[in-house]
């Protein structure tokens, strides 16, 4: 028996252990998981930026977690997941390619009426760190919030879905920590509430 | 790979137990259980031609029947086939073996009432006496396999779609066929084969807004 099938046979395991409702096992199953499809990701879509691959493995480990039911413990395990990670990823480049068949990518947008004062002068992103810090300062409930809206793009459904918060408490967790990262990057305090 | 990381850490928290997928050929046997009595009932109440009697001795018709009700059993576990991620396509090349058949005993009594009446027997006519029992007999099959179908994974949409709507156009064409004994057969292969043709392209170009990895159905 090689490596490969052992991990399989342990990741199969965990995953029926999963389905039953076991936490511990389903956290060892994804952080097991995690790295094999994003080793698989970099060696069959070595094209793909690391971030990209990143995004991918989140995308898959959603899905997973979507459809763990589809999974039967008689069959291995290795050919599901791998399945749902060539599935996503085909999504993602498709939706890619349309988005870039839609869009022109410019320097800088051009100005959009002659009068000057009606022009706002682009101020750039601002710095990247201190939203990074800012962001990481943020209490869990707001920090999820907006990296699953705001970073991630994920609708409010399936953010809820994926943090176990309802609709209503992502709205106003999202809300706030919006007003807390103007605040913080503003430097007028943290805007805790 | 922190943001990584946090999300297992969110989706481990959220490890409630889940119902485990059957088999498809024993959510395909489910899928037949709930839709027949409902075809049944459309054939009862619409009555058919024939005796069961002289329907059994009709061995054309056996043969139509029983590749009619294979094509919706192997099309349904076709169907469910295609929702587990990783599941050998075999399963997807087994309907077209019923189909075929099916199509092939048409054919035969299409050429033998050509040889014996010739073009006449290959006159299609408007024949819409069937379609409100095929709409009212389809109804419950549809749902029922809309319902299953959300509850799998959609990684290959557009030929479960497929498979799902050959499957329910199949069951109902079951009961329908009792309605067109010493009909031309020219008009069950234009109409019945039409009808199955057109749901399973309607179904093709539904598939990406129905079976989406947004909509996937919880337990």
């Amino acid at each position: 028996m090689n490596h490969h099938d052992r991990s399989g046979e342990r990741l199969s395991t965990l995953m029926i252990a999963a389905q039953g409702g076991d936490h511990g096992a389903y956290r060892a199953l994804l952080s097991e998981a995690t790295p094999i499809v994003r080793r698989s990701l970099r060696r069959r879509y070595a094209f793909l930026a690391q971030e990209d691959v990143e995004d991918i493995v989140q995308e898959v480990l959603l899905s997973v977690h979507k459809v763990r039911a589809t999974y039967d413990g008689r069959r291995p395990f290795l050919p599901w997941l791998f399945a749902i990670a060539h599935n996503r990823t085909i999504d993602m480049l498709r939706r890619r390619s349309r988005l870039s068949r839609r869009e022109i990518a410019v320097a800088e947008y051009p100005e959009t009426f002659d009068d000057a004062q009606t022009n706002i002068s682009d101020d750039g992103y601002g710095d990247p760190q201190a939203l990074h810090l800012a962001v990481a300062g943020l209490p869990r409930g707001q920090r999820v919030a907006i990296e699953m809206l705001r970073f991630r793009e994920m609708s409010l459904k399936e953010a809820a879905s994926a943090s176990g918060m309802s609709v209503a408490a992502l709205k106003v967790a999202a809300h706030r920590a919006t007003k807390a990262l103007k605040a913080a990057l503003a430097g007028g305090g943290d805007g805790r509430d | 790979m922190g943001a990584t990381d946090d999300l297992i850490e969110q989706l481990a928290g959220q490890a409630t137990p889940v119902r485990r997928l059957a088999p498809p050929w024993q959510r395909a046997l489910i899928w037949v259980a709930v839709s027949l009595p409902p075809v049944a009932l459309v054939v009862l109440i619409h009555g058919a031609h024939k005796s069961p009697a002289m329907l059994v001795a009709d061995w054309h018709f056996v043969v139509e029947a029983i590749a009619v009700a294979a094509t919706a059993v192997t099309a349904a576990i076709a169907a469910f086939a295609c929702e587990v991620p990783g599941m050998s396509r075999r399963w997807l090349f087994v309907p077209f073996v019923p189909l075929a058949i099916w199509l092939a005993t048409l054919g035969q009594a299409c050429a033998q009432e050509y040889a014996l009446l010739g073009g006449q027997a290959l006159a299609v006519r408007e024949d819409s006496g069937c379609l409100l029992p095929a709409i009212i007999g389809g109804i419950v099959p549809a749902v029922a396999m809309v319902a299953m179908l959300a509850r799998g994974a959609p990684v290959m949409p557009r030929l479960t779609l497929v498979f799902g709507a050959l499957a329910v156009a199949a069951i109902t064409n079951l009961g329908l066929i009792l309605f067109h004994v010493g009909d031309a057969s020219i008009m069950v292969l234009v109409w019945h084969g039409g009808a199955m043709l057109v749901v399973a392209a309607l179904a093709a170009l539904l598939a990406p807004v129905t079976l989406t990895w947004r909509r996937v159905a919880r337990d």
